[in-house]
């Protein structure tokens, strides 16, 4: 029966990701919404590669969010005007830090290692901030914008075009779950669930669980800034903004909020989260603090999420 | 050069003094609870806008002594409301509340005292510089780095000659064992909390009579208190402060060579310690 | 040659000696057992032969090679495998993927990102095999964390045993035990070394298990090493009893 069910869900999520341009203006919401809700639920799922699967505590993806955005605006702006080369860079230079910071810290757990992750995010952050000249700083990187796809023949104007963006960012997102969801099945995949379950055990099987988490780490870190490089090409703008740790605590939310037991999760997270934050962001001033509030609020109860609860009740 | 060089160590001194300020509240608060209060910086914020709000009626001492002691109220009802439910569960939880806290908190002092940045005036004769030579050296400086100096020597006594500092300082070894001799967890918790908290309302108060008034003010000094625990050692109060001052002073000679780096370096110090040991300078080992 | 030669190995935690000069030589397919009063060291002992601690002095040899400074996952892979006094499992998951994956990881396919549909084939059939041997079959699909106390220690004893380990180290395998689930555990252990011919170290303090089972067993005290003899000899000796306080056979 699960596996029914399984199969059951993730058809109705792919039918209605598809579908998405169709009814989303009948339900209040608008193209570039939906677009900017898979650009978040693709980084909180690979946050979640990492959190809800591997059971570790990454509280700095921004950085490697901000990264993959950072490469692909600078790269249009300055180097060549492709789409495909520009994400390929910010992809490659975010997950290269990645590989690098990885060593560091994957020998730390708990909170600590959430300390340091942070602290590392905010690294990003600062050289944001302060190599101007080439960030361009607080006011960030503008007068660019994302580049129609060229394959020869036929164009995909992707910049005009919103529905084409959507179905774009859809076939990233797509081929990106696919292969998450497939390590996730693999041995491999098995023996990051068994480091979440018990490291101590893990290790007395003989998996050099170090070893595993910093592989998880990166591909994790890859992943997002896929989600990064198409924030830059959504907004045609990013700022030190997206490397924030508030963007960070974003993406956790997101995962925790859907459920991070779940692979879906995130991604039903990141709607309600990009939804709610767009409402409350045209309505009030002060959406920051509901922002906030709404982070205590899941917290305190409902830490299990929505497919958390969901899976209880079908439980019982 | 002597001259610049003395500026900048004394002025590293001084914000390394802050730094372990902060610091010290955010570890106290780290190694009993395991709670990592990234808000931190939003109550040293509070600090510095409820003195503020205080100097009219109470004046510059008035405040400087009430709004630390208002700050860490506030700090232990949130403790005691929120906090609390969280303390069994996976440390993410009680991050993420702290983050939404810190949320709150920022556009909350928004809200209430506004976005633009507040003055916040000192006495005349503690502005006034000391020595004519040493310019750098204004009273309210040399005030600050010995209101902290009493501060931790403050905290060193409570924590060493007091029954509520043996019992947090066994509490951070092994609060099982703490528990079942009969000491209530629950308000040496919240105690512990008021006391970190406390710290950081102080350091908001010294803040804003350098700095000015900001809703993001606690912003720009949490970071470097993460990493001042991080160099000085997890679980330990002296390597903090060790810590704080080191990347204060870290930070203000590289400003005399290379002003751009003087941030920078602290990052540098923190992936230094990370790569050579990763424990922290002070740090005891199996802390994590 | 003897499997597992442990040379007079120490462990001091400051003033403290855990364990103090013990040393013990196990052959290949022996049964042995290590008991000892509450405090003996025992679980430091194993501790210090699974390479969860290092020894303050002596050596730790293992089918002629010295392992003494190797860590916990390297000697998995020497051959060793051990359970814990506290189960450690996979709670949250399945007890079939409690058996798969360290049929994987034997299997050296921990960091495949993709298994063909005949090596899938093969570890499917060889972790129902484990199921069957362990008595799990029934409650293969069922999280671990919701089993009863012996059949979470049964998953964590076919979990060792599915790294096809030349050496069992078991830490107090009944312990927290009623007499049925106790008898159960016996059985499975004993069948299983039958079965195999595996070399298995157990520490335990029910003693109808350690004559139930053992070829042989060694009894530390106080840290120190006491005798070692068959079953009958231990039973026999005066200084075990005394040193037991009377804790009866």
């Amino acid at each position: 029966m699960p596996q029914i069910d399984k199969r059951v869900g993730d058809a109705v999520v792919w039918l209605l990701l598809v579908t998405a341009p169709l009814w989303l203006t009948y339900v209040g919401g608008y193209i570039e919404l939906g677009s900017r809700v898979l650009i978040y639920a693709l980084a909180a799922m690979a946050l979640n590669f990492l959190l809800g699967f591997t059971g570790v505590l990454s509280f700095g993806h921004a950085a490697y969010f901000g990264l993959g955005a950072y490469g692909t605006a600078l790269t249009i702006k300055y180097l060549y005007p492709s789409t495909p080369l520009a994400m390929l860079v910010g992809v490659v230079a975010a997950t290269v830090a990645a590989a690098i910071i990885g060593p560091m810290i994957v020998r730390l757990r708990g909170v600590y290692f959430a300390m340091c992750t942070i602290a590392f995010g905010q690294v990003f952050y600062f050289i944001a901030f302060q190599w101007s000249s080439v960030t361009g700083g607080d006011d960030g990187v503008s007068a660019w914008h994302r580049m129609p796809l060229g394959f020869g023949l036929a164009t995909i104007d992707i910049l005009k075009d919103n529905k084409a963006f959507y179905y774009f960012a859809l076939a990233l997102f797509a081929v990106c779950a696919a292969a998450m969801a497939f390590l996730l099945r693999s041995p491999f995949g098995r023996t990051l669930l068994a480091i979440r379950e018990n490291e101590r055990r893990a290790r007395f099987l003989g998996i050099p669980v170090d070893r595993h988490i910093w592989a998880s780490w990166v591909i994790s870190c890859f992943f997002v800034a896929v989600a990064g490089a198409l924030y830059a090409l959504l907004n045609n703008f990013v700022d030190p903004r997206a490397l924030r740790w508030d963007q960070s605590g974003n993406f956790v939310i997101m995962a925790v909020l859907g459920g991070m037991r779940s692979f879906w999760g995130p991604l039903i997270g990141a709607a309600i989260f990009i939804v709610l934050q767009d409402y409350l962001s045209s309505e009030t001033q002060n959406w920051m603090s509901f922002i906030g509030l709404f982070f205590v609020l899941v917290v305190l109860f409902f830490p299990r999420g929505v497919l958390g609860i969901v899976r209880r009740k079908a439980a019982s | 050069m002597t001259q610049l060089l003395l500026f900048n160590v004394f002025n590293g001194l001084i914000i390394g003094a802050f730094y372990a300020l902060m610091a010290l509240g955010l570890s106290l608060i780290l190694n009993l609870s395991g709670v990592i209060n990234f808000a931190h910086g939003g109550f040293l914020a509070i600090g510095g806008y409820l003195a503020y709000t205080l100097i009219p009626y109470l004046g510059f001492w008035g405040a400087l002594v009430v709004a630390p002691v208002l700050t860490a109220a506030i700090g232990i009802l949130v403790e005691r409301v929120l906090i609390r439910r969280l303390y069994g569960r996976d440390p993410l939880y009680s991050l993420l509340l702290t983050f939404g806290l810190a949320f709150m908190i920022e556009d909350g002092t928004r809200f209430i005292w506004g976005a633009q940045s507040l003055p916040y005036r000192i006495p005349t004769w503690l502005a006034a510089p000391l020595s004519r030579s040493f310019f750098f050296l204004t009273g309210y400086r040399v005030f600050m780095v010995a209101l902290v100096a009493a501060a931790v020597l403050g905290l060193f006594l409570i924590l060493n000659r007091t029954r509520l500092g043996l019992r947090i300082r066994a509490g951070t070894l092994d609060l099982e064992t703490v528990s079942s001799l009969g000491v209530n967890v629950r308000v040496l918790r919240s105690l512990n909390f008021g006391l970190g908290i406390y710290l950081a309302g102080l350091a908001g108060v010294l803040a804003a009579g350098m700095l000015g008034l900001q809703p993001t003010v606690g912003d720009n000094l949490i970071m470097p208190s993460f990493i001042a625990i991080i160099v000085g050692g997890l679980g330990s109060l002296p390597g903090t402060l060790a810590g704080g001052l080191l990347i204060g002073v870290a930070s203000g000679v590289t400003s005399v060579f290379f002003p751009s780096a003087s941030e920078a370096v602290i990052y540098v110090m923190m992936a230094a310690v990370l790569i050579v040991r990763p424990r922290g300078l002070f740090g005891e080992e199996g802390r994590f | 040659m003897s499997l597992l030669r442990v040379e007079k190995i120490a462990r001091h935690f400051g003033s403290l000696v855990a364990v103090k000069d013990v040393s013990m030589t196990v052959e290949p397919g022996e049964l042995r057992a290590v008991i000892g009063p509450n405090g003996a060291g025992k679980t430091t002992f194993f501790n210090l032969i699974s390479g969860f601690l290092q020894p303050t002095s002596g050596r730790v040899i293992f089918d002629g090679a010295d392992i003494t400074g190797l860590l916990p996952a390297r000697r998995v892979w020497r051959g060793i495998a051990r359970t814990f006094q506290i189960t450690e499992v996979f709670p949250e998951l399945s007890v079939r993927e409690n058996l798969r994956i360290p049929v994987e990881v034997a299997s050296g396919f921990r960091l495949r990102p993709w298994l063909s549909r005949a090596a899938d084939a093969e570890i499917r059939a060889y972790v129902a095999e484990l199921l069957e041997k362990g008595g799990l079959a029934a409650k293969a699909d069922r999280m671990v964390g919701e089993l009863s106390h012996g059949d979470q220690r049964a998953t964590e004893i076919m979990m060792a045993l599915a790294l096809k380990p030349r050496l069992l180290l078991l830490d107090e395998p009944t312990a927290g035990m009623g007499d049925q689930e106790t008898y159960a555990i016996t059985q499975l252990i004993r069948a299983l070394h039958k079965d195999s011919k595996l070399t298995i170290v157990l520490i335990e303090h029910d003693m109808r298990v350690v004559f139930h089972l053992a070829d042989r067993i060694t009894v530390l005290d106080q840290g120190s090493f006491l005798a070692e003899g068959t079953p009958q000899e231990i039973a026999a000796n005066e200084q075990v009893q005394t040193a037991y306080l009377g804790k009866a056979a």
